[in-house]
């Protein structure tokens, strides 16, 4: 059974229960519990499905939520509109105002990405208490109570509530299943080598952050036919997004339950005291929230269903993502071949390009060119600018002067992950694993580049681990891996994209002898693939008997260039690498 | 209204803004430090500010009436005072909580452990004004005095017609915050505690290897911080009525202060609290008086999203 | 006349996460001893000084440092015992003033109460760090930017001096320079240093003894001159 099947098998069970529940309680402010319960989980499955998965905390899905309760309000006081139509409405427009905020502030990271957010919600609330709607109550439609959801029987609301929390629940299933939820899951973990495996983070946070904000908008919505009055600081204030982050964070971040788990321990648990204390300790519901997040965030800092899970089953390493195993391992290594028709032809081409940082010069008037086909050794000391070099290449960086151009086309404006899919790939000095997705699910992430579908990425991802002969340890966390384990894998997720040209970063650095043998095996067979390959190392050894010819930096700037042979000769190299006293003692 | 009238509305106005200005920017100072230094994003400036005033406030209550320094001058002592009381506080806190998920422990939680700190202090945050909700109660309270509605009159400027009128309170609370400001900056410019705090901001790591305990450093900056927005709010509180949810907007108002001036720098998160007190002032002069704080909160979106590095840092003394 | 042991490492394994950067690493410093661990890029040279830093826990092994047990003491109260840490890639202040760096490298006790004569003898070992020190770090070369930091490292009195790749990223002259004021500071202070190198030629000529790192284990150990001609290090590097 699939996953996402199992998940609904799951979700539908929850809904039955939880309605039988709703039938069996009597009392009427349980049941008014029963309804505001569910529209909370709906808020943390919100909060959850963008910044659960993506890892970009929101500070501001009040804003959302805020406008998606006035609309519905607003459209019953002005102009009769019923909140069947208007809750859809509000879906739309919480998705369309997420987006809208999304646009902008997707120029930032971290923690400015968290600040910015929180103004949006506390803006609208001022402008919103300008415009004259301090406190809008819904009338009373008493002649149609159902075409105006004001029904007689509390348990309709319970029913409604819980459809839309089924709905929310269904989404999230299937999205973090799919080609999204693992696309999320990499920005989370590393949003560079998201962007390096050819992942358009830009467009996945902004799918992400719209079909939040909808979600949002839609508990709003109903919100405020549940409450009947809105006021700007009980949707737009602090409390609200703080309730949505809680919820999610309490439970479980980035899985399906938690957020619902949360919103069910924490919601009854205040209101309940609230009722009980109201008077004699007004703000006990703040306190509640506020020392369950701290306490999540001392003891359990995923969430509580995480912590369970590693009580549960102590020593297993959290796992993220789809977990697929592998689907052919018949796969064929030829499908990462690329023709060779234009062996020997011009495939890269750098022209004086600079890059300065601050006072440091990076990058000297480099040029050279990489030859289709061709394995190019490029080599220098530490501090020799290579690894700026590949940033330059895959467009981490922009030069300051000159231009890249790749099968003549320029690289200058390209996003990385554009970059990746017109066929550079690339791995790490310092490998980034994604540490929490299994080896194959960091391999398809690749894979996606070029495929929309699953069993096609799953495919070349299969070919790819194959090639560098990580098949046994496919089903291992990014994170539990050798060194030698995590180039390979690298390497793999670099190949999976189907890449014309592989940058490879110090692949060698810190292995023992028979591991770098090992290395070297898979690299010559990645060359017979016909792909071109352009490797950087700190030290020449081995490599002279790889590659084709040499590059040789030192500060930037371009010492040498040749066949091995005459480059282990050069005393200029000699120097630069073992000092001049090497020279004067020979 | 004639132009003359205009002129003297803009001058009141900005008047006014620079002796708020200056309170801001004590605050803005405080709230730098904790990130310069800690690279903490505290979302619980605001109700530390909170605690400054209710502490002025129950003092005031309390001991008002043998103050030695007479009705006065007490509150503004008292709002001196609030700094080293909530600097403990905020040591306290930062030994029980903040600690464990900043600096090198936080870099080893998992994920989501880059926003722990910011969490954390969200859910101090939340306790501090809920708690303060129960401890102080909900109905706005003041410490002002007559200081507070008298002003001096300066002028006329042009003519015979346009005076300014100076609020003498504020302008008391305005030169004190000016004066802890720059005791504060010689502190961090001059002194070996000030010199240490600066290298564990620039390169923890460094600081290890010189022997500098960096823990003691993030403790001791994030109780300076929250020592100084919290005699920010001892000052403000002679100026205006306050309730325990006062925090909230008032941490907007600090963010956007300390990112106008560029996050970390002592001289930019003054400048940039005091940018922030003018615009609010005279904007009041064309919009309604509501959407003051949703013009500095507008401001603030548009100075971080276009110009996140900010206006006034200086990058070559950040603190 | 054998020299009192001032450092010694047994037996160390140290890393990151569950894998072992450094494995089974055992060195030796005795007094006024200068010492070479060299090796390429990836070796483990870094943790290894992190490691004495106590920037990195190790999982096995020992560290004493005189008769202290290194391992039981607190990172940042190493540098009080004596222990003054050059790292890879300078690490100055930057947004410090070059007097302040100096300062901060006196912060421990025996730095601060000889600061005035060891602030003279920096600025006459790099008189470039007097004609400038109210300028701030992060506004100098790579080359005063080193000078800097081995002066910090200096200015702490210390008993050992670890230098982590002065040489990172440095013109050739300037790298001379360092290396040069690096022995006639060891040879007139009589301080022992560590040294960890990328360029072999000059961390073996000045070397009392060296170590060869790779893949995190010592492979190679003795006097420069033997290791000199041990094709082993040519090949290290070279591939020849």
């Amino acid at each position: 059974m699939s996953s996402v099947r199992k998940d609904f098998l799951h979700i539908g069970l929850f809904g039955l229960v939880y309605m039988i529940l709703a039938l069996l309680v009597g009392n009427s402010y349980y049941l008014l519990i029963m309804t505001i319960v569910p529209v909370w989980a709906v808020m943390g499955l919100s909060w959850n499905l963008f910044s659960g998965y993506s890892g970009l905390v929101s500070f501001g899905h009040a804003a959302f939520f805020g406008l998606g309760a006035y609309l519905v309000a607003l459209c019953m006081v002005v102009w009769d509109l019923n909140p069947w139509l208007t809750i859809m409405l509000a879906t739309a427009v919480g998705g369309l105002s997420a987006l809208l905020v999304g646009i902008p502030t997707f120029r930032l990271r971290g923690h400015y990405f968290a600040l910015a957010m929180l103004a949006y919600p506390l803006a609208l609330l001022y402008i919103f208490e300008w415009l004259g709607y301090q406190e809008v109550a819904l009338p009373m439609k008493r002649e149609m109570p159902v075409l105006y959801m004001q029904f007689e029987n509390p348990v309709a609301y319970i029913a409604l509530a819980l459809a839309l929390l089924l709905a929310a629940l269904g989404i999230t299933s299937i999205l973090s299943h799919s080609r999204f939820g693992m696309s999320l899951l990499a920005i989370k973990l590393d949003e560079d080598a998201a962007e390096a495996a050819g992942i358009n983070t830009l467009y996945w946070k902004l799918i992400a952050i719209t079909i939040s904000g909808a979600l949002a908008g839609a508990a709003g919505g109903f919100y405020a036919v549940v409450l009947l009055v809105v006021t700007p600081l009980a949707v737009f204030g602090m409390l609200v997004s703080a309730q949505a982050l809680i919820f999610a964070m309490f439970g479980g971040v980035g899985t399906l339950w938690g957020p619902v788990l949360g919103a069910f321990i924490l919601v009854p648990l205040s209101e309940l005291l609230y009722a009980r204390y109201a008077a004699d300790f007004p703000g006990i519901q703040g306190v509640i929230y506020g020392v369950a997040i701290i306490a999540v965030i001392l003891f359990a800092p995923e969430g509580i269903l995480w912590k369970v899970r590693s009580i549960l089953k102590p020593g297993q390493f959290r796992m993220l993502g789809s977990t697929a195993s592998i689907t052919d391992l018949e796969a064929d290594e030829s499908l990462l071949a690329v023709s060779q028709s234009g062996a020997g032809e011009k495939i890269l081409e750098v022209a004086g390009v600079s890059k300065a940082f601050g006072g440091l010069q990076a990058t000297d008037q480099l040029s050279f060119a990489v030859k289709s086909g061709e394995l190019l050794g490029i080599i220098g000391p530490n501090g020799a600018g290579k690894t700026t070099l590949f940033n330059l290449l895959n467009g981490f960086i922009k030069p300051d002067k000159g231009e890249i151009t790749f099968q003549g086309q320029s690289l200058m404006k390209k996003r990385p992950n554009k970059i990746c899919a017109m066929g550079i790939a690339r791995t790490f000095q310092v490998a980034k694993p994604f540490t929490h997705l299994s080896v194959l699910d960091n391999v398809v992430i690749g894979a996606y580049v070029h495929t929309r579908s699953k069993e096609e990425a799953s495919r070349h991802a299969s070919a790819a681990i194959k090639l560098v002969g990580l098949e046994n340890q496919c089903d291992l966390p990014g994170a539990n891996l050798t060194n030698k384990e995590l180039r390979l894998m690298e390497l793999a997720r670099a190949l999976a994209s189907l890449p014309k040209l592989i940058l490879v970063d110090e692949i060698l650095a810190g292995l023992d002898p028979d591991a770098m043998q090992e290395m070297l095996l898979v690299l010559e067979k990645v060359r017979k693939l016909g792909i071109t390959i352009v490797i950087i190392e700190h030290s020449m050894q081995a490599m002279v008997k790889l590659v084709d010819r040499f590059i040789v930096l030192d500060h930037g700037a371009l010492l040498a260039e040749g066949r091995p042979e005459e480059i282990v000769k050069n005393p200029q190299v000699i120097e630069a690498y073992l000092g001049k006293k090497w020279l004067e003692n020979d | 209204m004639d132009a003359l009238q205009y002129l003297e509305n803009f001058l009141q106005s900005l008047v006014a803004g620079l002796l708020m200005g200056a309170m801001y920017g004590l605050m803005c100072v405080g709230l730098t430090i904790i990130f310069g230094v800690m690279r903490v994003i505290n979302f619980a400036q605001g109700e530390f500010m909170m605690l400054g005033m209710y502490f002025a406030y129950f003092c005031f209550a309390w001991f008002g009436t043998y103050a030695f320094f007479g009705g006065l001058w007490f509150p503004f002592f008292l709002a001196l005072l609030a700094g080293p009381a909530v600097f403990l506080v905020g040591v306290l806190l930062h030994r029980l909580l903040i600690n464990a998920v900043t600096g090198r422990r936080g870099n080893k939680l998992e994920a989501q452990g880059h926003y722990a700190q910011l969490v954390l202090t969200l859910g101090v945050a939340l306790v501090l004004q809920n708690g303060g909700l129960f401890l102080f109660g909900s109905s706005p309270v003041s410490v002002a005095n007559e200081l507070s509605y008298s002003a001096w009159e300066w002028g006329p400027v042009v003519g015979d017609r346009v005076s300014v009128f100076v609020n003498q309170a504020q302008t008391i609370s305005a030169l004190l915050a000016l004066v802890v400001v720059i005791g504060f900056a010689m502190l961090m410019n001059k002194s070996r505690l000030g010199k240490s705090l600066r290298a564990s901001a620039d390169n923890p790591d460094a600081a290890i290897y010189m022997g500098i305990n960096v823990d003691r450093a993030h403790r001791l900056a994030f109780g300076f911080g929250v020592g100084i927005t919290a005699i920010g709010g001892g000052l403000l509180a002679s100026n205006a009525p306050f309730q325990p949810y006062i925090g909230t907007e008032y941490v907007i108002i600090m963010y956007a202060g300390v990112v106008l001036g560029g996050l970390g720098s002592i001289r930019g998160a003054f400048l940039g609290g005091l940018s922030i007190g003018v615009l609010q002032q005279v904007s009041a002069i064309i919009l309604p008086n509501q959407l003051q704080n949703t013009v500095i909160f507008i401001c603030f979106l548009i100075i971080i999203l276009f110009r996140p590095q900010g206006f006034f840092g200086n990058k070559d003394r950040t603190a | 006349m054998t020299k009192p042991v001032l450092l010694q490492l047994d037996n160390i394994c140290a890393g990151y996460g569950e894998i072992d950067v450094l494995q089974d690493i055992s060195i030796k410093l005795l007094e006024g001893e200068l010492i070479s661990v060299v090796g390429p890029n990836g070796a483990g040279k870094t943790t290894l000084f992190k490691t004495i830093s106590g920037i990195v826990t190790p999982s096995s092994g020992q560290i004493h440092f005189r008769e202290n047990d290194l391992l039981g003491v607190e990172a940042s109260r190493r540098a009080h015992l004596g222990l003054a840490h050059v790292p890879e890639g300078r690490q100055v202040f930057p947004s410090l003033t070059i007097l302040e760096n100096l300062e901060m490298g006196a912060f421990a006790e025996k730095g601060r109460a000889e600061f005035k004569e060891n602030l003279e003898k920096i600025i006459s070992w790099f008189p470039v760090l007097g004609e400038r020190r109210e300028q701030l770090a992060g506004t100098l070369s790579g080359g005063e930017q080193q000078m800097l930091a081995i002066g910090r490292g200096l200015a702490a009195s210390p008993d050992i001096l670890m230098l982590d790749e002065p040489s990172m990223g440095l013109a050739p002259a300037i790298v001379d320079e360092i290396f040069e004021r690096l022995i006639e500071i060891h040879r007139t202070s009589e301080l022992s240093v560590i040294l960890v190198e990328q360029r072999v030629a000059e961390a073996l000529h000045f070397a009392n003894r060296a170590y060869v790192l790779e893949a995190g284990k010592i492979i190679l150990s003795g006097k420069p001159e033997e290791l000199q001609n041990d094709d082993r290090i040519r090949q290290a590097y070279l591939g020849m």
